[in-house]
């Protein structure tokens, strides 16, 4: 549940937000990820009014309120300050009308001063607010940047998902997270994962314990959140499973909605797993370039094939 | 089978890094999948990181889902460690 008092506590700086009136209010619900403008709304026309909206009242608003009579300027703050109505701001820091702070107080609805204009204000917080509604989900796994490619090895406990994560970081390549990943679903769709505040850079490897990655190899090895680009799931290698030995099927996975491509990698000695790790990380750099290795072949191959026929039906017409 | 649980955390430091040793410690031998739910957060209690993460205090409520043929067995080691404190009492 995300209340106007989280909102405020979490983005009045940025926002440059004062609390005028309505301090009753502050456990108000925010339920929608949108802002509005109430300009026609002051006329008294309401028709497809949504009340769960923040309200922004800029320089029109306030301008168009004074020109009203007192009583038709309170009764017009009335209507919109419904009981769903999270919380009104004024831009710019215009001084609030007197029946606006009243209305607020009576109606217990947040009043807040910024100090951007209106429309600054409206891109600004829907902004915010998108990102604070967006789905989100919390997984298993380990979340690394290989070439810039953001990989999220998957798998069961102990096959080797950490050891892998700092395989990579010893080769230069950066973690994210270790064992949870927060994913968040971000408008387009694509996915972004990060890792939970507390546990942030921190791995545990076993036969160690616990280690912080970010002052063992420094800085350059970690960062904050990634997008994740590709999803690798490490098993055990299995005699009886087929798999992958060409590669001209794209497999996917499905976080959230967003279609990931999925790769099964079998983990058995002998095999390198961070070796591979970086391959699949490269050959999805140069297949976003448009070039994939395995159905390049195929093509020259088909072609290969179809010179052969034409040769040998040519051979065949001449005798 | 799948047996969902509530316990209350009751060691005074809460779920600190020695409770969550000791709880992938007793499921090393188990076979069930484990769940955490706590404050929204759903999380695969082997893991020592997952458990540290939800940074549960004392007199939180914790749901424990097991899920697999031991899953009776599981849930009750789970229950008597939360229940002794982790030997911390």
């Amino acid at each position: 549940m995300y209340l106007v008092k989280h909102f405020y506590e979490q983005h009045s700086k940025y926002l440059g937000l004062v609390l005028l009136a309505g301090s009753a209010g502050l456990s108000r619900k925010i339920n929608k990820a949108e802002v509005h403008r109430p300009g026609l709304s002051l006329t008294g026309y309401l028709k497809g009014f949504v009340p769960a909206r923040i309200l922004i009242f800029g320089k029109q608003e306030i301008e168009f309120l004074r020109e009203l009579e007192p009583e038709v300027r309170m009764e017009r703050l009335s209507s919109i300050l419904t009981p769903s109505t999270p919380a009104v701001i004024v831009a710019r820091g215009f001084p609030p009308p007197k029946e606006l702070i009243s209305a607020c107080d009576k109606a217990n609805v947040p009043l807040f001063r910024a100090t951007s204009t209106a429309t600054n204000l409206l891109s600004r917080i829907t902004f915010l607010l998108l990102e604070e509604f967006c789905p989100s989900v919390t997984l298993h796994g380990t979340l690394v940047e290989v070439f810039g490619v953001g990989v999220l090895i998957q798998g069961e406990s102990s096959v080797g998902k950490s050891e892998a994560a700092l395989g990579l970081i010893e080769r230069g390549h950066r973690l994210i997270s270790d064992d949870v990943v927060r994913v968040k679903r971000k408008e387009g769709p694509y996915l972004v994962g990060s890792g939970p505040e507390l546990t942030r850079h921190l791995m545990e490897i076993r036969g160690i314990g616990i280690i912080n990655v970010a002052h063992l190899y420094g800085a350059v090895c970690v960062r904050p959140d990634k997008g994740i680009d590709i999803v690798v799931k490490l098993e055990e290698w299995d005699d009886q499973h087929f798999y992958d030995r060409v590669g001209l099927d794209d497999k996917f996975i499905d976080i959230l909605g967003v279609s990931v491509p999925f790769h099964l990698l079998p983990v058995k000695p002998g095999r390198d797993v961070v070796l591979l790790l970086e391959t699949i990380g490269l050959n999805h750099r140069l297949k976003d370039m448009g070039y994939n290795s395995a159905k390049e072949f195929n093509t020259k191959l088909l072609e290969t094939i179809a010179k052969r026929q034409k040769k040998r039906v040519g051979i065949e017409n001449r005798a | 089978m799948k047996i969902v649980r509530k316990v209350k955390v009751k060691n005074s430091l809460g779920l600190h890094t020695r409770p969550a040793a000791s709880i992938v410690k007793l499921l090393q031998p188990r076979k069930s999948a484990v769940q955490f739910t706590h404050k929204h957060e759903t999380i695969n209690a082997r893991s020592i990181m997952s458990i540290l993460m939800l940074a549960a205090r004392k007199n939180t409520v914790i749901e424990i889902s097991v899920e697999g043929d031991d899953a009776e067995l599981t849930m009750q080691h789970l229950v008597d460690a939360f229940e002794s404190e982790f030997g911390e009492k």
